[in-house]
C-alpha cells in the first residue's frame, strides 16, 4: 500500500495533465508547512490516567440451574452502580488474574446491584470453575464496564431465542420488552429443563409468551426451523446461545429481517502448531503455543500493539516480517504484501522462528 | 437527529467491531443516482477521498496508542481503527471499478494520496515536535469525524435516494459506512479530549478541516464531471446545483453543513449529542453487506 511509493516532497501533476506539478498544491504545501509549524508550538497537557475499575462485593451466590450459579454484586462502597442497558456485559477480573466477560442478567432499573450468571465448563479455560469453586459470598472483585456489545433496540414485536446460559443477556431484554408493553415471544432451548436458568423469573413475567424446548424431551438438538415455527414473521430477532444455534437461525431468516445476536470471541485456532516469535526491538523471543495467537502473546509484552478484528480481515495488526516462513491465514494482504508482512492475529509460522519488526 | 423523543431510552454507546463486508460492483451504473450525474458525483467524491484518508487515520491512530492511559478509550480506538481500515478497502473497491466505466480517477487520487502521506504525514519529525504534530492530527481526525457522523446520519435518513431508485449496492455501502460512522462518532473526540482537550486546538483543527474539505469536495466534483465519459465536460457543475439536489433530498445542502459545523464550536459539544446510535445499529442489523459479513 504505502511501502513502495517514493518518499519525496515532489508535488503531483495537475488534474488535466497540463503541468508536471499542480501549482495550487505547490502553494498549499507552503501553507501546510506553516500550519504544521504553528501546531507544534507549545505542549499538550500531560495525559491523565483514567481508572475505570469498579470494586464490587459478592452479596449473594446461588445455584440457578444444574451447573449454573448467579452472583449478585454490590458496590464495595455501598453506592449506586453505573447504569446499564439490556445486552450489556461486565469484564470481571478474577482473583487468579483471568479476565472474563459476563452478561448482566439482573434488573436494569436496579442501580443497587448487578447480577451475572456463570455456567460451569469443565474443559474450558478455568474461569467458570474459579467462579463456581472458589468465589464466595463477601469476596471482593474488580470489574470494568458495563459495556454494550449486544444493543437492544426499540421495536413493537420481538422474537427472543436463547440457548442455555445464552439466556443471560436475553433476560433483561425480555423484562424491558414486557415493561414497554411490546409483543414478545421467547424460545428457550437447552439440554434439559433443569439446566435452564431463570425459568421461574421468565414464567413470572408472562408464562404464555415463553416456549421451552429441552433436548431430552424432544430427542436431540433443535432444528432452527422448528425454533422459528409459529413465530411472528415481522418480529425483530434477538438470539444468544452456542454458535451453531446462531448460525442456524441466521441462515433461515430473510436478509431484511432485523437480526441481532451476541457476538462471540474470535473463532478457535484450527490446526495450530507451536512456534516462536522474536521481537526485533527488544530481542525477546516469545513462545506461541498451539492454542494461542501471536497477537495474544505479543500483547502481553507490548500492550500498545495495534489490532482490531482478530479474524484476519481488517489488516490493522500487520507487521513487517524480517525472517521466517509465514503460514498466511488472513484474507486482506496482497501477495506483494505477504512477501513482507503478516497479520499477527491469525497468521502463524510454517515452522521455526519468525522475527517481527516490533 | 432522529427520534429525539426517545433519546433518554435509546442505546447510546456500543462496543465497536469491524465488519468483514464485500461488495460486487459489476452491475453499478455510471450514474447510480439515476438521471442525476451531479448528485452521483457529489457523493462519489467520497470514494476519491476516503481510501487514502482512512488509511491515514489508521496510521495516525496506531501511533497514538502509546499515549492512551484509559483502557476504555484504548478498546474503542482499536475497534475504530479496524472499522476505518475496512471502510478504506470498501471505497477503494469502487475506485478500482471506475476505470471499467471509462472514468480514470488516478489524476485526482494521486494528489489525495500525496496530500495525506506527505502533507499530513509524519513530516520526518522526532521527539516533542513529532508528538505535538501527532496530537494536532488527532484534533484533525476528531473534526473530520464530526463531519463524517453528520454525513452518516444524513445518508441513513436519505429516503429520497431509495425513492429515485439509486443503486441498492451503493446505498448499502454508504449506509453501512454511515452507520459505523454514527456508531463510532465519539471515539476520535474522546481520544483528543483524553490526550489534550484544549479548545483552541480543537477549533483550529476544525477550521482547517472545513476549508480543506470544502475545497477538495468542490474540486472533486469538477474533476469527476469533467472526466465522466458521458458528460465529457459538457455539463459543468454550478454552485446552485447543490441547492437543487438538497431540495430533492439527494445531497445535504450548504446550510445543513454550516449548521452542523457551528455546533462543533460550542464548548459543551460532544458527539453523543449528534446522530442516533439506535438508528445506526438498526441499519447494521439489516444491511445486506453487514449481514453477509457475519458468517463468512
Amino acid at each position: 500500500m504505502t511501502t513502495t511509493r517514493p518518499r519525496d516532497y515532489i508535488v503531483p501533476p495537475d488534474l488535466q495533465g497540463r503541468a508536471d506539478r499542480d501549482r495550487l498544491w505547490g502553494v498549499i504545501r507552503y501553507a501546510a508547512a506553516i500550519y504544521s509549524g504553528v501546531a507544534r508550538l507549545g505542549q499538550h497537557p500531560p495525559v491523565q490516567p483514567v481508572d475505570r475499575d469498579l470494586h464490587v462485593v459478592i452479596e449473594r451466590k446461588e445455584r440457578v440451574a444444574d451447573g449454573a450459579v448467579s452472583l449478585r454484586l454490590v458496590a464495595a462502597d455501598g453506592g449506586p452502580l453505573p447504569r446499564w442497558r439490556p445486552g450489556c456485559h461486565l469484564d470481571v477480573l478474577l482473583p487468579s488474574g483471568r479476565l472474563r466477560q459476563y452478561s448482566l442478567c439482573g434488573d436494569p432499573t436496579d442501580r443497587s446491584a448487578y447480577r451475572i450468571a456463570v455456567r460451569r465448563i469443565e474443559d474450558g479455560g478455568g474461569g467458570s470453575l474459579e467462579v463456581h469453586d472458589t468465589l464466595r459470598k463477601g469476596d471482593e472483585l474488580r470489574v470494568r464496564g458495563p459495556r454494550n456489545a449486544f444493543p437492544f433496540l426499540r421495536s413493537s414485536r420481538y422474537l427472543f431465542i436463547a440457548g442455555g446460559i445464552g439466556i443471560t443477556p436475553i433476560l433483561p431484554m425480555v423484562r424491558t420488552a414486557q415493561l414497554r408493553g411490546a409483543d414478545w415471544r421467547l424460545v428457550y432451548t437447552g439440554r434439559t429443563r433443569d439446566s435452564l436458568p431463570f425459568l421461574d423469573e421468565l414464567h413470572a413475567l408472562c408464562r404464555g409468551r415463553v416456549r421451552v424446548r429441552a433436548d431430552d424431551e424432544h430427542g436431540g438438538l433443535p432444528d432452527p426451523a422448528d425454533l422459528l415455527a409459529g413465530t411472528p414473521p415481522d418480529a425483530t430477532v434477538y438470539c444468544c446461545g452456542p454458535p451453531p444455534l446462531i448460525e442456524g437461525v441466521h441462515r433461515l431468516l430473510p436478509v431484511d429481517r432485523p437480526f441481532h445476536y451476541e457476538r462471540f470471541s474470535p473463532p478457535p485456532i484450527v490446526d495450530g502448531t507451536p512456534f516462536e516469535v522474536e521481537l526485533r526491538g527488544s530481542g525477546r523471543v516469545l513462545p506461541v503455543p498451539a492454542d494461542r495467537t501471536a497477537l495474544e502473546v505479543v500483547r502481553e509484552v507490548l500492550p500498545d500493539v495495534a489490532y482490531s478484528c482478530q479474524q484476519g480481515f481488517c489488516g490493522t495488526c500487520r507487521v513487517r516480517v524480517l525472517a521466517g516462513v509465514v503460514d498466511h491465514r488472513d484474507h486482506v494482504l496482497t501477495d506483494d504484501e505477504r512477501a513482507e508482512e503478516m497479520t499477527i492475529c491469525v497468521s502463524r509460522s510454517r515452522g521455526g522462528r519468525i522475527v517481527l519488526d516490533l | 437527529m432522529a427520534h429525539p423523543e426517545h433519546r433518554a431510552d435509546e442505546v447510546d454507546e456500543v462496543v465497536l467491531h469491524p465488519r468483514d463486508v464485500a461488495f460486487d460492483w459489476s452491475k453499478l451504473p455510471l450514474h447510480w443516482v439515476p438521471g442525476d450525474p451531479f448528485a452521483t458525483h457529489v457523493i462519489n467524491v467520497l470514494h476519491l477521498l476516503l481510501p487514502a484518508g482512512e488509511r491515514w487515520f489508521v496510521s495516525v491512530l496506531k501511533q497514538a496508542l502509546p499515549l492512551i492511559r484509559d483502557e476504555k478509550i484504548r478498546s474503542d480506538v482499536l475497534g475504530f481503527i479496524g472499522q476505518e481500515a475496512v471502510h478504506a478497502e470498501a471505497h477503494h473497491s469502487v475506485l478500482e471499478h471506475l476505470p471499467s466505466q471509462g472514468l480514470d480517477p488516478t489524476p485526482y487520487t494521486r494528489q489525495i494520496e500525496w496530500f495525506f502521506e506527505r502533507i499530513l504525514g509524519d513530516r520526518e519529525l522526532t521527539g516533542k515536535a513529532a508528538e505535538e504534530w501527532l496530537v494536532e492530527r488527532l484534533a484533525i481526525i476528531a473534526a473530520i469525524e464530526h463531519v463524517t457522523a453528520f454525513l452518516g446520519q444524513w445518508v441513513l435518513d436519505a429516503r429520497a435516494l431509495d425513492e429515485i431508485g439509486a443503486d441498492p449496492t451503493m446505498l448499502d455501502l454508504l449506509r453501512w459506512h454511515g452507520a459505523e460512522e454514527v456508531e463510532h462518532r465519539s471515539v476520535a473526540f474522546d481520544l483528543y479530549m483524553h490526550v489534550d482537550g484544549r479548545y483552541l486546538r480543537r477549533v483550529r483543527a476544525m477550521l482547517v478541516v472545513a476549508v480543506v474539505m470544502s475545497w477538495l469536495w468542490a474540486r472533486g466534483v469538477r474533476f469527476l464531471m469533467r472526466t465522466d465519459p458521458h458528460l465529457r465536460g459538457l455539463i459543468k457543475p454550478r454552485w446552485r446545483d447543490l441547492r437543487r439536489t438538497r431540495r430533492l433530498g439527494r445531497t445535504p445542502g450548504y446550510l445543513d453543513v454550516l449548521r452542523s459545523l457551528a455546533r462543533y464550536f460550542r464548548r459543551s459539544y460532544h458527539p453523543s449529542q449528534e446522530g442516533s446510535t439506535e438508528q445506526a445499529v438498526a441499519y447494521l442489523a439489516v444491511s445486506p453487506a453487514a449481514r453477509a459479513a457475519e458468517h463468512r
